[in-house]
């Protein structure tokens, strides 16, 4: 399972669904800026219109003034109207005018006739919005807007600069005959003024202007509310959006946490199935992933229990015919058989054994792991047993040279001894099986922080690349390159597997390398310790004293 | 007269070889393929001794029937097992309906008579009584060579006859450290290194159940166990 783990390489980084939602929930930001270029195209409407209703405002005055030809000659030759009692032009054009505009007339000469109305509107002329929802939202929104929004402004300067008078370009296209428009900053750059200018023709001659300005205020205004109604509605809709998104990728996510814990779960650090995965009832695509992960886990939990009886049956199916050879041949030598065919029963019987120990072996892996399922764990010296073991190793293999290297301290684990001890047997099995003739195998037990490595090393072949990481799967073997042949043993390839169980019963791993001085390889065992005991443990030699 | 020995087995070639091999030790032998069969004939006489298959044709489990039925008829008529089932399960199973012993298919022949021959000898001691006694003392332990049964601070302790070998083997030499391969050879018994493992668990649970302070095997790690004098 280690393996398996270890050999898929995980993001590091998590991007989750929720993240991923909020992404996908900036998408609405399209709202407001869409909603921004129609304000943008409300405005030019606004701003065109009123071009157009200043034009007409202009028309109406010169067409007025062109019926009176005579007020403009007359005011021509005046230097200067008296300024107490309004003269008939300025009558005139007071009764055209719009509010919040100015009309001014003059003649060819530039020189200003009439000059009516004021530009400045009311400053209090934005009521606040109706409704205490729309209050809130306004007073919450405020800031943004100021920030956002440029505010008409009414204390701009608002005197008749003398360029314009003398040189405004609308003036002088009016002079020459054509009605135009344009806008202008005022002096002070605080506002925008509108003028249209419109000439006024006395027969087939133009003798003079009239010019309509209003400021562009009332436009901005009417925008600016736009705007706010709809920085209000996006900003309302956008998290309404985003909330219920944010909602429904959590709930998503909760769903989908839940349907991988209990993934992660339905296996074991074994790798076995185990039983209890609740298939979700809902409709939809998550609900249909996790039955068919209970529909999965049950087939792959039905053929894990296949395997592990195939094993079993295997061996039993083959037992039979074997023992029927052997207690054939058990009889067979009861009778009397020409001295020249007791050879043959003697290699009958040979292989017959060979046989008997590949089906021990092809059942040792499930049996293991059945007794792993009810061993009992119990807190041991690791050093005892590995010292045990290497001096029983030395007795029964006297071909080979064992050196052992062991910490001074006790180094206690929690498991249990008799399969540590059977784990160890399947090292220096392994390391006979590859080991140089007269070289030692090295046997080293070591405390690395929180864990102890329980190494054992020979000098033979190196390990193949291909090979580093399923040398501990079960039935994968070497056995073609080993030079050992001190047994005349089957091999299948188990001995490394077994290894890799106990170690996982232990909460540890096995691991294999090619040694780093090169001339051999190093299996090892690492285990973790057990926590540090209140009170120091009594060895067991002390407690069959006691 | 000549001891009757009944084997119930399924598989003919296997049943027909024990049968010689017995026979030709001068026992009196009936072979059954099957259980009811067997039971038909248990219940008119019984044999002096069974050997029992777990599987028997058809009966996944018939051998365990076979011998809960045997044992309802006998107490101490001798049942050995001998299957090609290895599993512990199946064992503690058959141990626990009554068997004498537990043996696996490769057995060889010369095991399985010293078993039978141990078990009738037992049974000529318990149906003889004021029989000379062969009783073996080590400290709390009280071995019976000739009934084949412990007693451990003067409370019984149920061994199969496996398990008394081993015993035996190991209090022979108090102290010794007895290899696994020693302990089978005194149990005529050939199995792998684990099999000798459960032997010794079971046997320790056994006198646990009677003494829970009771630890006098030792384990010595790559080597064996031992009987610790106390």
């Amino acid at each position: 399972m280690d393996g398996i783990l270890t050999g898929m390489r995980w993001p590091r980084f998590k991007f989750s669904i929720r993240a991923k939602l909020l992404l996908v929930s900036l998408v609405l930001l399209a709202i407001p800026l869409l909603g921004y270029s129609f304000v943008r195209e409300m405005e030019n409407v606004l701003r065109a219109g009123q071009e157009q209703v200043l034009l007409a405002t202009a028309r109406a005055v010169a067409t007025t003034l062109h019926d009176r030809p005579a007020l403009l000659e007359r005011r021509a030759g005046e230097t200067s109207a008296s300024p107490s009692e309004p003269s008939e032009i300025e009558q005139i054009v007071k009764s055209l005018q719009r509010s919040n505009s100015r009309i001014w007339v003059i003649d060819r000469q530039h020189r200003l006739l009439a000059l009516e109305g004021g530009l400045r509107r009311d400053e209090n002329e934005e009521a606040p919005p109706q409704g205490w929802w729309a209050r809130v939202l306004h007073t919450l929104l405020r800031p943004l807007y100021t920030l956002l929004l440029e505010r008409p402004r009414e204390d701009f300067d608002d005197t008749l600069p003398e360029e314009v008078l003398s040189g405004g370009k609308e003036v002088y296209s009016a002079l020459a005959g054509v009605p135009t428009s344009r806008w202008r900053q005022t002096a002070d750059r605080r506002a925008v003024i509108l003028a249209a200018a419109h000439p006024i023709w006395v027969g087939d001659e133009v003798v003079g202007a009239v010019v309509v300005e209003e400021t562009t205020n009332a436009v901005l205004s009417l925008r600016n509310r736009a705007f706010e109604q709809l920085i209000a509605t996006t900003l309302a809709a956008f998290l309404l959006g985003a909330g219920t998104l944010f909602v429904f990728a959590n709930h998503l996510s909760r769903r989908l946490q839940r349907l991988r814990d209990e993934t992660e779960r339905a296996i074991d650090a074994q790798g076995r199935v185990m039983h209890g995965f609740q298939a979700a009832r809902d409709r939809d695509e998550i609900g249909d992933l996790s039955r068919s992960f209970a529909a999965m886990l049950e087939r792959l939990a039905d053929y894990t229990a296949y395997l592990e009886r195939m094993a079993d049956r295997l061996s039993h199916e083959l037992r039979t015919p074997v023992a029927v050879v052997s207690s054939s041949l058990e009889n067979l030598k009861s009778e009397t058989v020409p001295e020249g065919a007791r050879v043959y029963i003697t290699r009958a019987e040979e292989g017959v054994r060979r046989l008997n120990i590949i089906l021990t072996r092809i059942t040792e892996a499930t049996r293991l792991e059945q007794m792993l399922r009810h061993a009992e764990r119990e807190r041991f010296d690791l050093g005892r047993v590995v010292s045990g073991c290497v001096a029983g190793y030395a007795g029964a293999f006297p071909a080979f040279r064992f050196e052992l290297r062991l910490p001074e301290r006790r180094i206690e684990i929690e498991g249990s001894p008799d399969l540590i001890a059977q784990a160890l047997d399947k090292l220096v099995e392994n390391a006979m099986d590859f080991s140089e003739p007269d070289r030692p195998i090295d046997v080293s037990l070591t405390v690395e922080g929180n864990e102890a490595r329980l190494a054992v090393s020979n000098e033979g072949p190196e390990l193949p690349e291909a090979m580093q990481g399923r040398l501990f799967e079960s039935m994968v073997s070497m056995r073609g390159e080993a030079r050992g042949s001190h047994r005349n043993t089957p091999h299948l390839g188990l001995g490394l597997f077994i290894v890799r169980l106990i170690a996982e019963f232990h909460h540890g791993r096995a691991l294999a390398r090619n040694r780093p001085d090169g001339k051999g390889v190093v299996v090892q065992m690492v285990l973790p310790l057990a926590a540090p005991e209140p009170r120091p443990a009594r060895s067991e030699s002390e407690l069959r004293n006691a | 007269m000549s001891r009757r020995i009944a084997i119930v087995e399924d598989d003919p070639a296997i049943r027909e070889n024990v049968a010689d091999a017995l026979r030709r030790q001068g026992y009196e032998v009936q072979t059954y393929p099957d259980r009811p069969q067997a039971l038909a004939a248990f219940k008119t006489r019984l044999p002096d001794l069974a050997i029992v298959d777990i599987g028997l044709g058809a009966e996944v489990d018939g051998g365990f029937t076979l011998v809960r039925e045997l044992r309802a008829l006998s107490e101490t008529l001798p049942i050995i097992f001998l299957t090609a089932r290895d599993s512990d399960f199946d064992l503690v199973a058959g141990l626990r309906l009554g068997a004498d012993d537990y043996l696996t298919k490769d057995v060889s022949m010369p095991h399985l008579l010293a078993r039978i021959a141990a078990l009738f000898r037992r049974v000529d001691v318990l149906s003889t009584p004021g029989h000379a006694e062969d009783i073996v003392v080590r400290g709390h332990l009280e071995l019976d060579l000739k009934r084949m049964t412990a007693r451990w601070r003067d409370k019984p302790v149920e061994l199969t006859l496996t398990e008394f070998w081993m015993v035996n083997a190991l209090v022979k030499y108090p102290g010794h450290v007895k290899s696994r391969d020693q302990l089978m050879s005194e149990a005529n018994l050939v199995v792998d290194d684990s099999t000798v493992t459960s032997h010794i668990k079971r046997i320790r649970k056994k006198f646990l159940a009677v003494d829970p302070d009771f630890d006098a095997i030792d384990t010595v790690y790559g080597m064996g166990y031992r009987w610790m004098a106390s």
